[in-house]
């Protein structure tokens, strides 16, 4: 451990930042750096941009409970998505053989049904908090085991377990809305201090926590090196199989929460669950434009799940068809997709 | 025995009785409408919150685009939000819309368990609520058809096309919409009467989305579980669009001596009952965009002062064999 933290960094983080300090190194990286900056600094002021547009045009917008409002609004989608950045940052950014986790959504949907089903069935939330993380750790253990033990590709693995996991779901709520109140699920849902809602204070606690761990802690670090050079880790002598499975198992804990969150937001558990799945691949995708270094990071991914809701919301406000949102995240994420993807190409010429 | 016959008789009479009130119940409303132009009303200034569950079925769309249009019409200014069948989306747009202190909110169709705390949350910060086909305690007046004499209706007609006996195969997945609860009841009062009228077990779970598939899937398989004709006499369905599907699964597997029953009036389903090969037997029209009008009307007789009752019903047409050419052209399609 002591021997590899200073290889890591270098490997991982350092080799950036080594580009970013020598100046006017001529060709392709300086081309890059340009690139990144701009790509960078676009997206940030892309979302300054919406929210001074919508400040000024749009009534109600730049009001805290508006804000808490959308902060909440977004928090079920961010901690799925920020789940997800833990998947990818572990497996590697690649789209199609990187980390990804396609069973969140209907992980969710499972876990708000057991719990709604637990607190139908008259258990209290500690029973039905418990059944509702234990059935994401466990949709998460199965997903690690698929993907480590089995060598299956992340994509294919998550892609057969969502289809089980939403099956499960069908089976326990027959398909229909199973309503669920308890003084926890309403205090969960309600506005907290200062008007805002409980759930944005939950999305920005839970954010911090991950952020804190990924980001500033060894921890953190390895996941990085784990997922961007896989066999220097090895060389090191990091465990990248239980980190990969451990990113499964926190990527599954998310999905648990989110059904928590999801149960104390639409009063119970409710059909549809899966619709949440591609909004939450574009948000964990779309956060890496918020990062200084282009790499999937928790707190970029809170920002794109910020943006997305701001979107909607600011539309809703100034009364715009809320269809043209699908469109904006759309091309933004072809933007992301084919810069990234051109600055890759630049970087190994 | 003759007992049965006569109270089926009855119920037949009774059933034309219905049909006759229904025309005449309309042909009031028609009349009430002109009145209505006439009567002053004005949204004025007003800022009115319109959402709806979806916009994807025939129903939906015409009663939310009623809405818009009779805002407009009498002044105000629509404040519309499609949650597209998504209940996440129409908690998040009536969050903001609350926020968005409107002077009044408009709530078209939705489950009841997973608004119902949003319409409190919104009486709370002092906004009107009204509704169209959610019965809730939070909302002012509730716009809907009466959807007791849909089902009524419906049952009374499948009862008596089927003699009075067989088995029936139904759809009930969406026992937690108010509506469908409803009309699902008065299925089993009016069964519960026919002895030898039985309900499959167990119940089919018609879904959103692909409804149309699933239901044409799930009655295929139905099929091939009761493979001799007469096993199964009728197919019914809270709404048209599962009635679709199985309607288009009986043609495909051949097995049209089986009845297909349903409501909304939505105009593919209403071609099929007009059409005398088809297996579509019977749909309980609404009228959405008659729904609509009434709810906003109902909005400004608010706003300036009336009181309103808790429900205004909308009558409904049932569409048969013999008289769909009449419905369709009453509710201007085809």
């Amino acid at each position: 451990m002591l021997v590899d933290a200073p290889y890591i960094p270098a490997s991982a983080l350092e080799i950036e930042a080594q580009k970013a300090v020598e100046p006017g190194r001529p060709g392709p990286a300086f081309g890059r750096r340009l690139a990144t900056l701009a790509l960078r600094g676009g997206a940030l002021a892309v979302f300054v941009g919406v929210l001074v547009v919508f400040s000024v045009t749009a009534p109600f917008f730049l009001t805290i409970g508006n804000i808490g409002n959308v902060l909440g609004q977004s928090a079920i989608a961010g901690v799925l998505a920020i789940g997800l950045t833990i998947v990818i940052i572990a497996g590697g950014s690649n789209v199609v053989t990187g980390g990804i986790d396609l069973s969140l959504a209907a992980n969710m949907g499972l876990s708000a049904a057991v719990y709604a089903s637990l607190a139908q069935a008259g258990h209290g939330d500690g029973v039905a908090i418990a059944g509702a993380l234990g059935t994401g750790l466990a949709i998460g253990a199965v997903n690690a085991a698929a993907v480590t033990l089995a060598g299956i590709v992340p994509l294919l693995a998550t892609l057969a377990v969502m289809n089980v996991v939403a099956g499960l779901e069908l089976v326990l709520t027959q398909n229909t809305v199973v309503p669920a109140s308890s003084e926890f699920l309403s205090a969960l849902s309600a506005g907290g201090p200062f008007g805002i809602p409980v759930l944005a204070y939950v999305l920005l606690g839970f954010t911090l926590v991950v952020a804190a761990i990924v980001q500033y802690t060894p921890l953190g670090l390895r996941l990085y090196a784990v997922g961007a050079f896989p066999d220097a880790a090895r060389a090191a002598g990091l465990p990248v199989k239980s980190f990969v499975a451990g990113s499964f198992l926190t990527s599954g804990l998310c999905g648990g929460l989110a059904g928590i969150l999801s149960v104390s937001y639409l009063s119970g558990s409710t059909t549809g669950a899966g619709d949440m799945l591609l909004p939450v691949v574009v948000t964990a995708l779309l956060g890496t434009v918020f990062s200084r270094r282009l790499v999937p990071t928790v707190t970029g991914t809170l920002l794109s799940a910020l943006f997305v809701g701001f979107l909607i919301n600011g539309f809703q406000l100034l009364n715009i068809s809320s269809t043209l949102v699908s469109g904006v995240q759309g091309l933004l994420i072809l933007l992301v997709v084919s810069a990234t993807t051109l600055l890759g190409r630049k970087e190994n010429a | 025995m003759t007992d049965d016959i006569r109270s089926g008789v009855n119920r037949r009479n009774l059933l034309k009785l219905t049909a006759v009130a229904g025309v005449v119940a309309g042909t009031g409303l028609l009349a009430a409408r002109t009145a209505a132009a006439e009567d002053g009303l004005s949204l004025k200034g007003k800022r009115i919150g319109i959402s709806t569950a979806g916009t994807d079925h025939f129903f939906d769309l015409q009663a939310y685009n009623a809405q818009i249009e009779e805002v407009k019409r009498l002044g105000g200014e629509p404040i519309a939000v499609d949650a597209s069948r998504n209940d996440g989306k129409l908690v998040s747009q009536l969050q903001t819309l609350i926020a968005q202190k409107p002077d009044a909110i408009v709530q078209l169709l939705g489950t009841l368990s997973v608004i119902d705390p949003w319409l409190k949350k919104a009486r709370e910060a002092d906004i009107p609520v009204f509704t169209i086909d959610v019965g809730s305690v939070n909302s002012i007046n509730n716009s809907t058809s009466d959807n007791w004499g849909i089902g009524k209706d419906l049952a009374l007609q499948l009862v008596s096309d089927i003699g009075g006996e067989g088995n029936i195969v139904v759809f009930n997945g969406f026992y937690g919409v108010t509506p469908c609860a409803i009309r699902y009841d008065q299925l089993v009062n009016v069964v519960k009467y026919f002895p030898k009228v039985q309900i499959v077990q167990p119940e089919l779970r018609d879904v959103i989305p692909n409804t149309v598939q699933d239901a044409f899937t799930q009655i295929t398989a139905i099929l091939a579980k009761y493979p001799e004709k007469g096993s199964i006499k009728a197919i019914w369905s809270a709404w048209d669009i599962p009635q679709l599907g199985a309607t288009q699964a009986l043609a495909a597997a051949g097995r049209t001596e089986i009845r297909t029953y349903g409501v909304d009036g939505s105009p593919e389903v209403l071609q099929l009952v007009a059409d005398p090969n088809s297996p579509a037997a019977a749909d309980v029209a609404q009228q959405p965009a008659e729904l609509g009008r009434v709810a906003i009307r109902n909005v400004a007789r608010y706003l300036a002062g009336e009181t309103l009752p808790r429900e205004t019903y909308v009558p409904a047409l049932l569409a048969n064999k013999q008289n769909v050419g009449e419905v369709s052209r009453k509710l201007g399609i085809g």
